[in-house]
């Protein structure tokens, strides 16, 4: 994971590299090598981002688009760590199930939103239930290695104490999966994002996927632009969050 | 032994999701049976349509993941090279990384309108990222003792950059290219899906909302089983290539 | 006491122990050496409860041993993977307390005790990764106390550290086997520690293991670095084994 540089003088020139980028995006856009009506400069974005925040609509929006992702990464998350947990344990159901989840991961999660829609409509369950299925993978996948691969040497640190199976998962098994665990809820979070969005164009029917693909359609490329600004937002806060959680939960790995 | 455990829950389930289909005789508009399916796939390979549409997103992704990929290796080299542009960079380009590429498409629209220009400029801007910062690792994971030596040859820098450092750095780009590839070909079908009329993402769509389930998961079978043969064959590649590369499991998401 | 009769272990074709027997009465320390690949790490675990014999049988008190047992203790040759790298050193020395189900208002206090036992006593909020190989080593024995053993399995327990850390370790642990009056069962293929801190010494002959000599070592206790390593005594025993083991350099 690449972190920032923390020294104060790279703060200031990454600030000052930051705004230098701002104001490239504003001279490109004057310059109509892109025609400045689809391709507007952050003052016209800002103005755009503003007035959404005035009017309601962009909060809003936001809001929803975060609840809907917040309930899919949350159910994969439950879903992938507990299903991942016994499948990571169980050498038996490793030798039977591992193969066959290896075989659907490379399916781009997107291409079930068809049969999704075909399934549930065109409605929030619909999305929420896209992006549980899309961000399932990686946690699922990356529990199983977790808790397939605990140290032979803990396991006989196990045995040799007598610990139960349930004091064997909860004490030694799943701290130790932790990293990949969380690796793999930090893929799904990206993941989430993604069909969040996708979910939203499709549907059309609110959150900030909606808002920007409406928004192209009467070439307001401005509110587009806020959109995508937002997005990216939740992207960046969302992914530094869980990193912090994750960097407090893996306190004791080696500096 | 090992490959029959793998098969026999996967085939049984098939077994039994055909059977209650039959035994029962359900009519539905929305799911199939997996004989119906496979049918379904055969026909759309035989007439064509299955094809043209992959075709499509083969050339719209490819392109994207050309474009991209240059572009990312062009510039993870430069950050490579002169860590002090990567550091002052790093803020802007955490800022841009997290935006998902399936955002910029009402932008595309608009300046591209739909078709492949669209398409190419998104998985483009998908591929750009992961592959600028694999590309910087690749650089910088060059052992320092080649470049001390092509320093001490007095190498001009042109000579240096493309005799030693990215022959040196190939095996690691070759392992962001086969990331790439999956996410272009990931990208290039979710943009079809929301948005761009063309490819195999669209013909996903047109069978689901046209009720021909039998057609709709026949395409999703044959784009995974896409993204399995284009992993597999880059991992072959791989493995042929560089041959003595270790730790290169195609399990690195 | 701990009694193998007619130990034998295969790996698949290999007979890797052969008709292996001894006693080991309570409260005695015995140290196993031999060369690499002898089996006495094998051995080992295979009287912890760990590997299942072929033939033979392992057992304490008269009771066959069937599988690892609380009150023997294992002490891992690899002691960054024997500990809870998430967990202080005090957490790591609770989990054996926890095990036994040792109530939380008991716990703190023997968890203090024990680590204070292992000169670790300044460290009980520190993790693993901050800590050297020998504390670490230090707080792998800590641990295994807290099992309140009887008997004590040590798999070259101080092959991986420095010799002066090993030096101090030893004359700790002898400290701690006379005062807890704990069986001890040391594998190490450090010939000098084996006379050093052992009652008996079993050689161990490869391929397939089996039981060469048993020496005992008439040395007195306590045991001193300087003082015991001069002694006649020791040196006798020590080119007893020097020569046992010439034998397999060949």
């Amino acid at each position: 994971m690449t972190r920032i540089p923390s020294s104060g003088l790279w703060i200031l020139v990454n600030i000052a590299v930051l705004l230098a980028a701002i104001g490239g995006w504003a001279l490109f856009s004057r310059s109509g090598i892109v025609p400045p009506a689809f391709f507007p400069g952050p003052g016209k974005t800002w103005d755009a981002i503003i007035k959404g925040i005035e009017n309601g609509s962009l909060v809003a929006e936001t809001g929803e688009t975060l609840l809907k992702m917040a309930y899919g990464w949350v159910l994969a998350s439950l879903v992938g760590v507990a299903l991942g947990a016994v499948i990571g344990i169980s050498p038996w159901a490793r030798a039977y199930v591992a193969p066959m989840l290896e075989a659907i991961r490379p399916l781009p999660a997107s291409a079930v939103a068809p049969v999704a829609i075909v399934l549930l409509g065109l409605t929030d369950t619909m999305i929420v239930a896209l992006i549980a299925f899309g961000a399932v993978w990686p946690m699922l996948l990356t529990t199983v290695h977790g808790f397939a691969n605990v140290h032979v040497r803990l396991g006989e640190v196990n045995r040799a104490l007598g610990l139960s199976r349930l004091d064997y998962v909860r004490k030694i098994a799943l701290p130790s999966a932790m990293p990949d665990i969380l690796a793999g809820m930090r893929l799904g979070l990206t993941i989430a994002l993604i069909l969040t969005v996708v979910g939203e164009m499709i549907t059309v029917q609110g959150g900030l996927g909606s808002r920007i693909l409406l928004a192209s359609r009467r070439f307001g490329a401005a509110d587009i632009f806020a959109g995508v600004v937002l997005l990216g937002l939740i992207g960046f806060l969302t992914n530094a969050l869980l990193g912090l959680i994750e960097r407090r939960v893996l306190r004791w790995k080696k500096r | 032994m090992k490959s029959i455990r793998a098969f026999a829950i996967p085939v049984a389930l098939i077994v039994i999701w055909e059977a209650i289909f039959r035994f029962r005789d359900v009519q539905s508009d929305t799911l199939s049976t997996p004989s119906r399916i496979v049918v379904a796939l055969v026909q759309g390979l035989g007439d064509g349509s299955m094809l043209t549409a992959t075709g499509d997103t083969l050339a719209a992704g490819g392109l994207g993941l050309l474009l991209g990929s240059v572009l990312g290796v062009v510039v993870g080299t430069l950050f490579g090279l002169v860590p002090v542009v990567s550091r002052g960079l790093r803020l802007t380009f955490e800022l841009l990384r997290p935006i998902p590429a399936i955002a910029i498409v009402p932008v595309a629209i608009l300046i591209f309108g739909f078709g492949y220009a669209m398409e190419t400029a998104i998985v483009a801007f998908a591929c750009f990222f992961p592959v600028t910062i694999l590309a910087e690792a690749a650089i910088r994971q060059v052992p320092p003792r080649l470049s001390e030596v092509s320093r001490a040859l007095q190498m001009p820098l042109a000579a240096r950059l493309f005799k030693i450092l990215l022959p040196a750095a190939l095996p690691r780009l070759f392992v962001a290219l086969r990331l790439a590839v999956g996410i272009a070909l990931i990208v290039a079908v979710t943009v079809e899906i929301a948005a761009n009329p063309m490819g195999l993402g669209q013909r996903l769509m047109l069978a689901g909302s046209s009720l021909r389930p039998a057609d709709m998961f026949a395409t999703l079978i044959w784009v995974g089983l896409l993204g399995w043969v284009l992993n597999l064959g880059l991992v072959k590649a791989q493995h042929v290539l560089f041959p003595r590369m270790a730790g290169s499991s195609d399990a690195a998401t | 006491m701990i009694e193998v009769r007619n130990l034998s272990l295969d790996f698949g074709p290999t007979r890797v122990l052969e008709d292996i027997s001894f006693d080991i009465p309570a409260g005695e320390f015995v140290c196993v050496v031999g060369p690499s690949g002898c089996g006495k790490t094998t051995l080992m675990r295979v009287i912890g409860g760990l590997l299942k014999r072929s033939a033979g049988t392992v057992a304490r008190h008269g009771e066959t041993v069937k599988g690892p047992a609380r009150d023997i203790a294992i002490v891992f040759q690899d002691y960054a993977n024997a500990l809870l790298p998430w967990r202080t050193a005090e957490g790591n020395v609770s989990l054996a307390l926890e095990a036994a189900g040792v109530a939380k208002s008991e716990r703190q206090a023997r968890i203090h005790d024990l680590l204070r036992r292992v000169g670790l006593g300044n460290h009980a909020n520190h993790y693993p990764s901050e800590m050297s190989g020998g504390m670490q080593q230090r707080l792998q024995i800590a641990r295994c106390l807290a099992q309140d053993p009887a008997v004590l399995l040590m798999d070259e327990p101080f092959g991986a550290l420095d010799a002066m850390t090993r030096q101090r370790l030893q004359d700790e642990l002898l400290a701690l086997a006379a005062d807890t009056g704990v069986t001890v069962f040391f594998v190490t293929h450090d010939l000098e520690e084996a006379i050093y801190l052992a009652d008996r010494v079993i050689a161990l002959a490869p391929n397939p293991g089996r039981v060469q000599d048993i020496f005992d070592v008439d040395l007195p206790r306590p045991r001193d670095q300087l003082a015991t390593r001069e002694m006649p005594e020791f040196l006798k025993l020590r080119r007893a084994l020097f020569e046992f083991m010439q034998a397999f350099e060949a």
